[in-house]
């Protein structure tokens, strides 16, 4: 604690770009001054654009830095949020519901589908670095239009396979 | 118990199974039942350590709740009934303890923490003999916390109690909840090992097998082990601890609970320093030189050839033909009869100060080095300013307890040689070299009116030229708003060319500020040396002598005829390594009474005495709050040693001096406490005529090398697991990046260092954290065992 | 009465003739007595005899350093040494039972979880020195190997009263 409060905007913070930077201080505003480390979640999600879409050790270590905090609470937070990723990832972000009402609805059905359509697993990406698909992917609040997935953060909802193949196939 | 008189205003009454008691309002519910003596079962919740309230362990049925409540963080209001054993309690707990044991494995055989473990005693009482979950358990993979932590994070039951242990207590938060979920686990993240010098207590506070000991791993039962009491041997503050023996072995220590020491915590030094005694060099048999050789013999013909040796050397040279270096790890009983054995022979060559250079002014020095307020008082100052003192390796316990206090908002302050790392906020820091530390310390005496016209000469002259810098201001006026203000010299102002200076100034500061003034002593029993009368200038009791004997450094620097260390290793426990090995050899007889035969003692010693060791002998320490502690011997002295007071006691027999017929070590205690248990720390010279003049400056490289965490007695430097972290490293010269430049060193991967003769290749590292125109080598490395002075002048070149 | 009665008895050697009649019964009964040791009794699966360490099929002990044989044992006949092997499992280095004190009572099989103590059928045994009532850990799981399919069958056999 001390000790990061030592190294604040010290230590790796060097690893943020100047614009990502200017991003998380306009966060870290928001809150109070002893409590810079509220900035931590967006921080995280500045320092994963800056890196397309993951976050190394270096980053985190970058933000704990520059945020005053401990690195572990960086990796806690980190690797708690599905949103936040810690290894490489493809292009596109694909996240398949796999919570009850998705289920009920055929999304396990929908997960297998695009599974065997890709070849890959759940947490895996395509071998050519097009699409990643996100693991056990808790409820995305879209009940209603189940099964859905996001794609990119869009939401794509009333799955079919034919849909599914629409969507994915039109990823670049 | 309803309307009693004396019940304040922010007491409650709450009732517990029936059962009325006050409690202060907001306290949590368990903290009452526990002082009631109403066990609820827990996990996660540790008196020591913030609520986290995660396991649940400790639900309890409250009226008028609508669900059954945590009683780890449940407040408790007046009139509140709580159940911790109705039917809805049980069943709550009963559930809980189901899921934890869903993933928590069944090896409990290999287990170490089988037989002491919170788990597999609370499944006794609230675990299902069935288990209902039939699906796989997971499987965590585990990870190298370093040397002294085994992990089995397959055990863990997510308590986060190792997590809050080092956020809050170790102030270093190295381990985290990784993932979410089912896939949560402890961990580093980042494969390293945990770098506290705390994090041995991990262990105790982990309630399942998941952090244990990983030099104790495997080796023994939690029911087959006694345990002794005893005091750690180490640090000055004389932490509680508890040996746990098995067939006289010690296998292996954990902390008992003092709090007003050490509550519930011990560093790692003092609990994994144990292994020391089973080191591979203990000596196991008295030994005699004969010839080149050095020969085992019986203990008769050993003493024979020491009694007649120094025997000689007084008929030869007189009584200042002999001299004793002993460690101040010493047993106060070791210590006054060595004292009582020098000075029956006539002499006062007896010292323990084997760091210090500066004895100027020792006979005003106080009776003995102390903090100058309880322990426990440390984390209610206000302000407290160290000098020379890297405390957090130096006193964990002490460090601890700073923290607390900086973390309730007080102003620590430091002058220093060298800009440490702290685990708590430095409200304000001076990092210089030692000429630089004097004027620092200088400044602020000046700066809070020192010098003024009520001062000596001596002082009124030195402090004329002094202008306070702004930090130094500042000091000045934090340690003169605080309250309850400490002024504390480390073992970097003991070590200080300078000593004597500094604590002139560091007791003016103190007068002036209203604060209270103290010492944090070097060892284990630093004070009690003080107290038995190993020092060249004061008998026990501190009745001075005179004329004074020869101090550790002039013992060193002109070895007397016969000379004996006492636990001394002089090329690891000296000021100047290089010539404390160089008077070993040099005196005509040389005593090794020790633990060890290490290869160099087996070069010097002329007689070698196996001594038993710390654990192996009863004995007393005194703490820097001049509190004697005694503890008995707990573990079997390898081969023939013996303990230490005996073999003095027959010593002093052989030599003929009178009352050496002690029948066991309480008898030596009582005799000194008659003479000197009145003794208190108050004691000390009128500080008014202290003569202020400042040695000589140097000029070029100074050294300032502190005895590392890990390497400051012979004890903790066999300690194997120890000697593997991180805190134990070989030494390196680390000098500031200008200087580097400036000496022409700033590619140099190693350098030449010269101290003198004395000479030695070390690794070069340039370090922003050492001060211009010093080198931080560490003193007690085997690197640095050929170097000379630990604070003095050196000179550098890129080596060869 | 009982006067002239016990005459008549001594007169006809009542009572040797009642003795013969025992005789006589058990000179055509089943005969009991063994010819040991050409002849052995039959032995229970659950005979208490000499100790053995037993193996996993695949040649791994089986013992894993637990000590509650050691605890449970009411005559202090076993002395264990642990610590961890190379492969960082738990691990004896010395397991020594004092055959002179041990009084076969079972409770160190009992105790065991992993079915490694265990005690053979063999009580035919002798010492020619003093000390080897001492039987160290190489002994016994020499022992088990000897006897592992006997030790293998008794268990199965008492597999469903356990």
């Amino acid at each position: 604690m001390t000790q990061s409060e030592q190294t604040a905007t010290g230590g790796r913070a060097a690893a943020l770009t100047p614009a990502s930077r200017k991003a998380i201080d306009l966060w870290v505003a928001k809150y109070p001054r002893e409590q810079r480390q509220s900035a931590v979640l967006s921080a995280l999600t500045i320092a994963q654009e800056q890196n397309g879409g993951w976050l190394t050790t270096e980053l985190m270590d970058a933000v704990a830095d520059y945020l005053g905090m401990p690195r572990v609470s960086v990796y806690e937070v980190a690797s708690f949020y599905s949103m936040l990723d810690t290894r490489p990832v493809g292009r596109h972000k694909v996240s398949i519901c796999n919570n009850i009402s998705c289920m009920l609805c055929g999304g396990d059905e929908i997960i297998r589908y695009v599974e065997r359509k890709l070849g890959i697993r759940l947490g895996d990406t395509t071998p050519d670095g097009r699409i990643t698909l996100k693991v056990e992917e808790e409820c995305l609040a879209a009940c209603a239009g189940a099964p859905m997935m996001t794609v990119d953060g869009h939401y794509h909802e009333h799955l079919t396979p034919e849909k599914v193949d629409a969507i994915l196939d039109a990823l670049e | 118990m309803s309307a009693k008189p004396e019940i304040h205003d922010d007491q409650v009454t709450v009732e517990i199974d029936g059962v009325a008691y006050r409690a202060r309002k907001g306290e949590m519910i368990i903290r009452v039942a526990d002082a009631a003596g109403v066990v609820i079962p827990r996990f996660c919740y540790h008196p020591k350590l913030p609520v986290a309230a995660n396991c649940r362990m400790c639900l309890v049925e409250v009226e008028r709740a609508p669900k059954p409540l945590p009683a780890c963080a449940t407040p408790v209001t007046d009139g509140m009934k709580v159940f911790t054993r109705s039917p809805r309690a049980i069943a709550a707990q009963k559930a809980v303890m189901e899921f934890l044991l869903i993933n928590h494995p069944l090896d409990c055989p290999i287990c170490d923490q089988g037989g002491e473990c919170e788990l597999q005693d609370l499944s006794l009482g609230f675990g299902s003999s069935v288990s209902r979950f039939a699906e796989k358990k997971r499987v965590v993979a585990d990870h190298d916390l370093g040397p002294l932590i085994a992990t089995d994070m397959t055990r863990c039951i997510h308590c986060t109690r190792c997590i809050r242990f080092l956020e809050v207590i170790a102030g270093q938060k190295e381990l985290g909840g990784i993932g979410r979920g089912e896939h949560m686990r402890i961990d580093t993240y980042v494969e390293r090992a945990i770098g506290s010098e705390m994090s041995g207590n991990v262990i105790d506070v982990c309630p399942v097998g998941a952090l244990t000991s990983k030099p104790f791993r495997f080796t023994a039962r939690a029911w087959e082990l006694r345990e002794y009491a005893a005091v750690a041997p180490h640090d000055s503050m004389g932490s509680h601890i508890a040996l746990h023996t098995r067939g006289g072995r010690v296998m292996r220590v954990v902390p008992r609970e003092e709090e007003s020491i050490n509550e519930v915590w011990i560093s790692d030094r003092d609990r994994y320093s144990y292994q020391g005694l089973y080191a591979a060099d203990r000596l196991t048999a008295p030994m005699v030189r004969r010839g080149d050789r050095l020969e085992p013999v019986e203990w008769d013909v050993a003493l024979e050839a020491v009694a007649d040796g120094l025997r000689r050397a007084v008929t030869e040279g007189g009584p200042d033909a002999i001299g004793v270096l002993v460690s101040p790890t010493a047993t106060l009983e070791e210590l006054y009869l060595l004292n009582r054995l020098v000075r029956g022979l006539g002499s006062s060559n007896i010292d323990h100060r084997l760091r210090q250079t500066d004895f100027r002014n020792q006979e005003q020095a106080p009776a003995f080095p102390s903090l100058g307020l309880p322990i426990e008082a440390l984390e209610r100052v206000d302000a407290a300013l160290l000098v020379g003192s890297n405390v957090r390796h130096e006193q964990p316990i002490a460090a601890h307890r700073l923290r607390k206090a900086a973390l309730a908002g007080a102003k620590v302050l430091f002058v220093n040689p060298l800009d440490f790392e702290f685990h708590f906020p430095v409200a304000e820091r001076i990092v210089a070299d030692p000429a630089g530390m004097v004027r620092a310390v200088a400044g602020i005496a000046k700066a809070l009116g020192a010098g003024g016209a009520g001062d000596t000469p001596a002082a009124r002259d030195f402090l004329k030229e002094i202008r306070p810098a702004p930090a130094e201001r500042a000091i000045a006026q934090a340690l003169r708003e605080g309250e309850r203000a400490s002024v504390l010299l480390g073992a970097l102002a003991a070590a200080h060319p300078d000593y004597s200076l500094l604590r002139a100034l560091a007791m003016r500061i103190a007068a002036a500020a209203g604060a209270t003034f103290g010492e944090l002593p070097e060892a284990a029993n630093s004070a009690g040396a003080w107290i038995a009368g190993a020092v060249p200038h004061r008998d026990a009791g501190a009745v001075p002598v005179l004329p004074a004997g020869r101090d550790a450094r002039a013992m060193i620097e002109s070895p007397p005829q016969a000379l004996v260390l006492f636990n001394v290793e002089p090329e690891f426990d000296c000021h100047d390594a290089a010539a404390a090995r160089r008077a070993a050899h040099a005196s005509a007889f040389t005593v090794v009474m020790g633990s060890y035969g290490s290869e160099a003692a087996r070069e010097y010693a002329d007689v070698l005495l196996p001594v038993a060791a710390f654990a192996e002998t009863s004995g007393t320490f005194v703490n820097a709050e001049g509190r004697w502690q005694g503890f008995r011997g707990a573990a079997t002295p390898p081969g023939e040693a013996r303990p230490g007071w005996k073999v003095l006691r027959v010593l002093g027999n052989l030599l003929g001096l009178p009352g050496f017929d002690y029948a066991d070590s309480a008898q030596v205690c009582d005799e000194l406490r008659a003479k000197a248990g009145g003794l208190t720390a108050e004691w000390r010279g009128e500080p008014g005529d202290i003569d202020i003049v400042e040695s000589a400056r140097v000029t070029g490289l100074f050294r300032i090398g502190e005895a590392p965490i890990y390497r400051t007695d012979p004890l903790v430097r066999r300690a194997s697991a120890l000697q593997k972290t991180e805190l134990a490293r070989d030494a390196v010269c680390r000098i500031a990046p200008k200087e580097a430049a400036r000496l022409g060193l700033a590619d140099a991967a190693r350098v030449e260092v010269m101290q003198g003769e004395a000479h030695a290749v070390l690794p070069l590292v340039v370090d922003e954290r050492v001060p211009e125109g010093c080198a931080w080598i560490p003193a007690a490395t085997p690197g640095s065992a050929a170097l000379g002075p630990s604070i003095g002048p050196v000179s550098l070149r890129v080596a060869p | 009465m009982r006067t002239l009665r016990n005459y008549v008895k001594s007169l006809f050697l009542w009572e040797l003739f009642m003795g013969l009649r025992v005789t006589g019964r058990y000179l055509f009964a089943r005969k009991v007595t063994l010819m040991y040791p050409e002849e052995k009794t039959p032995q229970s699966p659950r005979f208490r005899g000499l100790h053995a360490l037993r193996r996993y099929p695949n040649g791994e002990e089986r013992c894993i350093a637990c000590k509650l044989c050691e605890a449970v044992c009411p005559a202090l006949a076993i002395t264990i040494e642990s610590e961890p092997r190379a492969d960082g499992t738990r691990r004896t280095t010395r397991y020594d039972i004092d055959l002179f004190k041990c009084i076969f009572c079972g409770f160190c099989e009992e105790s065991c979880p992993v079915d490694s103590i265990v005690e053979t059928r063999i009580y035919e045994y002798h010492y020619e020195n003093r000390g080897e009532q001492i039987i160290h850990k190489e002994q016994l799981l020499a022992n088990g190997d000897r006897y592992e399919a006997q030790l293998a069958a008794d268990r199965a056999q008492e597999a469903r009263y356990r």
